[in-house]
């Protein structure tokens, strides 16, 4: 495995590495603000119920990685890891089209040939691909994002599979949760993993530290932790989408962006267009 | 998947099965994740050997990753958009049913989530040529009523009957007989459901029944709704978009069902077309 190579890896080899990695900082301007932009070593959670735009935001961070620098973009590679089976290559090409200025069928191909896919059909083979993902990361040493969606799909299935022990339940996510945070820091990456929000909100919403926020706490409200803790303390940041359901915003979205350590709480708002993400 | 046996892969005998388990090793996931050096140490095994092993079968269990560009030139020439065979209908789900996707019909006892899986399935057969596989838990089809939309398509009576052909209807009534066809469908395939609605809890509005679990599952929802001052008589219905990968949310169309191809609506048209739903969800 790749961690053989390690050992026989000369000086240069190691700066080439580590250095080779770009940074991921201006990949949203809008979404995080200079101390806080994504750095490698980055976890960060999108979570929200459906149709909230998780999986737009996506798109949109997945085409300012892959489009060419004279388009704007940062001209790194992503892997997606695809839980859900949600990903649409169709609505990606979309959207691609509509950043470029000039879009042919060649610029398309070479801004989607700086994407890999993955497709992962059970939380034990999420588990086994994150560890064969070594041996790719290190022969693609410009992989720069990480993108997971979702992480919560094998929830239920991995409950059942658990039986009545809460840690063989978690057992699974725990590890992928660990070998997630070894291969962002070890390779310098960014994560950026969706989670579903399953669990209905609580009907009290004087519980937890959030009623320290009031005014940007709604939505927080709706977020409860279920997945298992050593997730929990991985994540960096936590961004909660939510949509407004009422007719004068029309398609408006909001996500609120919590820092978790500095606790510094954000909120933004796009809509979503055929180009994509377009934040107000 | 997951437990290391003789076989499983080339390189794993049932003496190396034997002696890992003997020190706890007993799934794939364990020996993967073990720490190789310790385990060579404790069972005695050659290091190299175990690092041969666990590459063969990360190999084998892991997920190969596709190159963006090879799989949108696979996807440029499989995927198809199939018609419902509804103007309306269609204008909602962005020009049809999108293979590779799952579209969920969604509504209340008797606002036609029957007659549109009928409609489309009739349309699939009949005017794009295509297989259809009806997986019936409702009782809701009747092969008389497919036979009224064909002949409502066509006079051929040959036409009709290649179409009925294409059709293939298989009744599961608990969720093992569905999850067994659904193990058997293999190829490029469009996904219809249909799923009963609940009244929400705190707003009283009326919303898709199976919860949030399933509701993130398909890719596109339709919610139909009596038309207002149709009544439960009345032949018209609102289809309502509200959750779509790649159009606003909100649409509304009118769908008229009497106008597919049958005489006048009938007052008792309920009980002869439409059973009453007892069962969660029935697919097309």
């Amino acid at each position: 495995m790749c961690s053989d190579f390690h050992r026989a890896e000369s000086g240069t080899e190691l700066l080439a590495r580590l250095e080779g990695r770009s940074s991921l900082k201006e990949i949203e301007p809008h979404l995080f603000a200079d101390e806080e932009s994504p750095v490698h070593g980055d976890i960060l959670e999108f979570h929200g119920p459906e149709g909230t735009g998780k999986t737009e935001m996506l798109y949109h961070l997945t085409a300012r990685c892959i489009l060419p620098k004279s388009e704007g973009g940062l001209e790194v590679e992503v892997v997606f890891i695809d839980t859900d089976y949600h990903f649409d290559m169709l609505r990606l090409v979309t959207v691609l089209e509509h950043r470029l200025s000039q879009s042919s069928e060649e610029i398309i191909k070479r801004c989607l040939g700086r994407l890999f896919l993955v497709y992962c059909s059970s939380s034990t083979q999420l588990l086994l691909t994150l560890c064969s993902l070594e041996a790719m990361l290190c022969s693609h040493p410009s992989v720069c994002l990480l993108i997971l969606d979702s992480l919560s799909a094998f929830y239920w299935i991995d409950r059942i599979n658990g039986g009545e022990s809460v840690n063989l339940q978690e057992s699974t996510l725990k590890k992928c949760s660990q070998l997630l945070e070894k291969l962002v820091n070890e390779y310098r990456l960014v994560l950026f993993a969706t989670t579903q929000s399953i669990m209905q909100k609580t009907s009290h919403p004087e519980e937890g530290p959030s009623c320290a926020f009031n005014r940007l706490s709604d939505v927080d409200v709706d977020y409860r932790p279920y997945l298992c803790k050593a997730w929990q303390q991985v994540v960096k940041h936590r961004i909660l989408f939510s949509k407004q359901n009422d007719s004068k915003a029309g398609n408006q979205f909001s996500l609120v962006s919590r820092h978790l350590k500095s606790n510094n709480l954000k909120k933004h708002f796009f809509t979503i267009g055929e180009s994509g993400v377009e934040f107000c | 998947m997951g437990v290391l046996r003789a076989g499983l892969c080339p390189g794993l005998t049932q003496d190396m099965v034997q002696i890992l388990r003997s020190r706890g090793i007993k799934t794939v996931v364990d020996l993967v994740s073990a720490d190789l050096e310790e385990v060579a140490q404790k069972c005695g095994l050659s290091y190299k050997a175990l690092v041969a092993l666990r590459r063969v079968l990360l190999a084998q269990f892991s997920a190969f990753p596709f190159n963006g560009a090879d799989l949108y030139e696979e996807l440029k020439t499989s995927t198809a958009i199939l018609s419902t065979g509804v103007g309306s209908l269609d204008k909602l789900l962005d020009a049809g049913l999108y293979t590779g996707e799952v579209t969920e019909i969604a509504g209340a006892p008797g606002s036609g989530k029957t007659q549109v899986c009928l409609c489309v399935a009739a349309n699939v057969a009949h005017g794009l040529q295509q297989n259809v596989l009806y997986i019936d838990s409702n009782g809701g089809l009747t092969a008389s009523r497919i036979l009224q939309l064909l002949q409502a398509r066509t006079p051929d009576e040959e036409e009709q009957a290649g179409a009925l052909q294409r059709i293939q209807v298989v009744r599961a009534f608990d969720i093992f007989q569905m999850l067994d066809v659904l193990q058997d469908l293999r190829g490029a395939v469009s996904q219809q459901v249909t799923n009963h609605t609940t009244r929400d809890r705190d707003s009283g509005q009326l919303k898709p029944a199976l919860g949030r679990s399933w509701s993130f599952v398909p890719s596109t929802r339709l919610l139909l709704d009596s038309a207002q001052g149709s009544g439960a008589l009345g032949s018209r219905r609102v289809a309502c978009l509200t959750k779509s990968p790649r159009l606003p949310t909100g649409c509304q169309e009118t769908v008229d069902l009497g106008s597919w191809g049958t005489p006048a609506f009938q007052g008792d048209h309920k009980g002869h077309w439409e059973q009453s739903p007892v069962f969660p969800g029935d697919h097309t």
